[in-house]
């Protein structure tokens, strides 16, 4: 007792209502930052950011990012880590235009191609760190550094453009009543994934080698190949990101997908945060995304530099998991 | 302890320190059970002091109070006569004090040196290691025990008795004066163990003071100069070793003391029945050597046995937990041979493991989802789906079936009691409905009341037609089996039919000393 961090007599007077406070904070105080970000913004510039277009504007911002992130929560779901993300995005991109290109492929069969890539990385990923007992750190940063290789031999080191964009281009830049592809990408996918995660054996099996991997294999669960799929949803995931990001920027740079990798941690871990006590989840993760898009959406209506995005999203990734984490704390303390 | 004139030869001294380390009146209360009462021991510098005592004796609990692990509730402690306060393993490590656990706490992925310099604080300066003098200090350290590790092998690369000497070089790497050796033998050979003999004899001819646990009693006679015996956390006695004998210290060890015990009683006696599980010289060398058993359908088979005798490790070979050495095994006349938990699962046996909170439980998920664990395969599992709603159905029935005490499905076990995180394990590998479940120590730190309740459900059980394998300590509560195997150091060496399976005689039967035992064979 005396090694709290809390005044005593306030403690004990206050103790049941602070417990619910901060209970109620830890879940909700991410949402509740959204929720703030949102009117603040709306009250300051409400002719450009409180609109429908915009609304859509952010969605559609957001559906790169969301989509490679909810395959990492995949991975940080399990208890395991994925640094190959990024490059898997961008390897994807370059071999889905460069078999186009050079190949002469259709785009069906160059978009599968590109998927089956990023599947393969997963599964390679998931082998090394199961079979050969790598920790995942290591397995994916190798595993990653040779798709990194695989990509300047497929590319030559130069971006690859499309000599005639136009059906591909569509894929991001098309819409139906209104709204963009990408935005229905994003959802489908969030309500496919949710579903696995929470509906089928494999999501059950998934949560419960994240927590406890000795009581899973134990409770008959086959611990390995339950990882394995985890990295192989986070690899076709990273693939799909690469993939539109192709086709939104008309051209595919050997390292075009790199800066993916942290804004899927950082979307991830904050969304941990959101409305669960610490744990990953896809939801969360959408919504971690859409806070950092909603954000950078305000920096620039505003009229910030474009420097107050960057310490908007490591301030906000801090601040999310950081209060988030102290908040659990107290109430388990009170 | 009256014969301390065996120490002061001819020393001229007017007895500056006549023992190096005491306890006296040392309590201990858990919760409302006494695991220690009044104990007092007392080790001399240059002796051997040997604790003795069945499972559960207290034995444990003072090492942990001694190595600042555990404060005890009354007493006192003095080291090299002066009264001292033991409140976290630093304090130890200054006293002298130094401990030799079963699971050794060396870093596998460090060499041997690295293991021992490991809080030996003598670095060097401004906390830079000095590597050189740190070699140095080993070798000397090597040298007065007579026994050499490569310095530089990997700890993981090594054999198990040669890791147990890197964690004494590190305790003699921190001048301990006081080394307290828990099992030290458990898994070695002979010849390893003859080794630490001799090497017990060079520490004391030091000085040094040993506190040597061991259920293994020749070799205790052997080893130590002094002998103190606890029982049911109280203190026995202390002897001198060369005034006892096998017989008599088990004697000692055992009391004669008899409870009363309340055998199941049966229309049909399973152990006519069909045969379940049959093992056939089962091997996992160094813990499991030449295992045959045979288990029948609803029968409650229990197997005791001393810690560290391979009974867990046994369990885990059912499961597929561990690869097997050699040794085959049938289930329900079928070759059985599990790679994984998995396949036991699948097959049919289910483990409830020894340690819930590490191995059993997900401590953060909800008790529903707990439950669910193990039979996440089941039926509804057309294309793989799972139905939350199914499975809080599932929960809530397994919750009253159980009699598990909790608010609600969806609270997390984490805030459950003991019992009913036991309950709830247990309840876990239930439903998946297994034909052969196996259970390692269900009862301990599980209170009285959930205690009766979890034998209500075993019982249950073999009354459906599941068997059961029953791993406990607590002696007692093997009465609810219809036989018990006794296993020591590996192996099975005895079956004892329900009537005869007393605590005392199979606490006997355990250290391997019973007359009147052998003629039953294991079958």
């Amino acid at each position: 007792m005396t090694t709290t961090f809390v005044d005593h007599a306030a403690v004990t007077a206050t103790r049941p209502a602070s417990a619910r406070v901060w209970r109620w904070f830890g879940r909700y105080g991410a949402l509740l930052v959204l929720a703030i970000l949102v009117v603040g913004t709306s009250i300051l510039e409400p002719t450009t950011f409180a609109t429908y277009d915009n609304f859509i504007n952010i969605l559609n911002q957001s559906a790169l990012s969301a989509i490679i992130a909810m395959g990492l929560t995949f991975a940080l779901v399990t208890g395991e880590f994925d640094l190959s993300i990024g490059n898997v995005a961008s390897l994807s991109g370059v071999v889905c235009l460069s078999t186009m290109v050079d190949k002469d492929i259709s785009i069906p069969v160059a978009l599968l191609l590109a998927v089956l890539i990023g599947a393969v990385v997963g599964l390679l990923n998931g082998l090394v760190v199961t079979l050969m007992n790598v920790n995942a750190l290591v397995a994916t940063l190798g595993i990653g550094t040779v798709a990194v290789g695989v990509n300047y031999a497929v590319a030559g080191g130069t971006p690859v453009g499309l000599p005639d964009p136009g059906s591909f281009i569509q894929l991001t830049l098309g819409r139906f009543l209104g709204i963009p592809y990408p935005v229905y990408m994003m959802l489908g996918l969030a309500a496919i994934l949710w579903f696995v995660l929470n509906r089928t054996v494999l999501g059950q099996s998934m949560q419960a080698v994240g927590g406890n991997p000795v009581a899973a294999q134990l409770s008959g669960i086959r611990v390995d190949r339950v990882r394995v799929f985890a990295f192989v949803i986070c690899g076709i995931c990273a693939a799909l990101t690469g993939i539109l990001l192709a086709s939104r920027t008309g051209s595919a740079a050997v390292s075009g997908g790199d800066s993916y990798l942290l804004a899927a941690f950082a979307a991830a871990f904050f969304g941990s945060a959101v409305l669960r006590d610490g744990e990953f989840h896809v939801l969360g993760t959408l919504v971690g995304v859409i806070t950092v898009s909603v954000g950078f959406n305000a920096i620039a209506l505003i009229g910030l530099e474009t420097y107050w995005q960057y310490l908007f999203q490591g301030l906000l990734l801090i601040l999310g998991v950081g209060v988030g984490s102290l908040a659990r704390r107290r109430a388990a303390a009170a | 302890m009256t014969e301390a004139t065996a120490f002061d030869d001819l020393a001229v001294a007017p007895v500056p320190e006549p023992t190096c380390l005491e306890m006296t009146g040392v309590s201990k209360q858990f919760g409302g059970h006494q695991a220690l009462e009044d104990v007092s021991i007392s080790l001399s510098p240059g002796r051997v002091l040997a604790l003795c005592g069945a499972n559960g004796a207290g034995k444990s609990t003072l090492v942990r109070i001694l190595a600042g692990a555990e404060s005890a509730d009354a007493g006192t402690i003095r080291v090299h006569g002066s009264e001292v306060a033991i409140s976290a393993p630093q304090d130890a490590t200054r006293l002298g004090l130094s401990f030799i656990h079963q699971e050794l706490n060396l870093v596998p992925k460090f060499t041997a040196l690295q293991n021992m310099a490991m809080g030996a604080d003598r670095g060097g300066r401004a906390g830079v290691l000095d590597l050189r003098a740190l070699r140095r200090k080993a070798q000397q350290v090597q040298d007065r025990i007579g026994y050499r590790v490569p310095l530089d092998a990997r700890v993981e690369d090594l054999a198990v008795s040669d890791r147990w000497m890197v964690s004494l070089g590190r305790s003699l790497m921190r001048d301990a004066t006081i080394v307290a050796m828990d099992e030290p033998t458990a898994s070695f050979t002979k010849e390893e163990a003859e080794r630490l003999y001799g090497i017990i004899d060079e520490l004391t001819a030091d000085g040094v003071g040993i506190l040597y646990i061991s259920h293994r009693l020749e070799e205790v006679l052997q080893v130590a100069d002094d002998v103190t015996v606890l029982r049911n956390g109280r203190l026995v006695g202390s002897f001198g070793a060369s005034e006892l004998d096998v017989a008599s210290l088990t004697h000692h060890i055992v009391g004669r003391d008899v409870e009363g015990v309340t055998h199941r009683v049966t229309a049909v006696d399973p152990t006519q029945g069909p045969e379940l599980l049959t093992v056939e010289g089962l091997t996992r060398e160094p813990r499991v050597r030449d295992v045959s058993l045979t288990l029948h359908r609803g029968e409650i088979l229990g197997v005791a046995g001393l810690v560290g005798a391979g009974r867990t490790e046994l369990a885990r070979l059912l499961i597929g937990a561990d690869p097997v050495g050699s040794g085959s095994m049938t289930l329900d006349g079928k070759p059985y041979h599990p790679r994984s938990p998995y396949d036991a699962i699948k097959a049919g046996v289910a483990l409830v493991p020894e340690e819930r909170r590490s191995q059993g439980l997900i401590l953060r998920n909800s008790v529903s989802a707990n439950l669910g664990m193990a039979s996440l395969r089941d039926p509804a599992g057309k294309v793989g789906t799972y139905s939350p709603r199914r499975a809080v159905r599932i929960a809530r029935e397994a919750v009253s079936r159980f009699g598990i005490k909790t608010s609600s499905v969806h609270e997390a076990v984490g805030e459950l009691s003991g019992g009913n995180q036991q309950k709830i394990v247990v309840g876990k590998y239930v439903l998946a409905g297994p034909q052969l479940l196996i259970l390692d120590e269900p009862t301990v730190g599980v209170d009285v009341g959930a205690r009766s309740e979890i034998y209500d459900i075993i019982r249950g059980l073999a009354a459906g037609g599941t068997s059961i394998l029953m791993i406990s300590s607590d002696f007692e509560e093997l009465a609810i089996c219809d036989r018990v195997l006794v296993m020591r150091e590996g192996t099975v060496t005895a079956s004892v039919p329900a009537s005869r399976a007393t605590k005392d005689h199979l606490t006997a039967l355990c250290f391997g000393t019973d007359s009147a035992s052998h003629e039953q064979d294991p079958s």
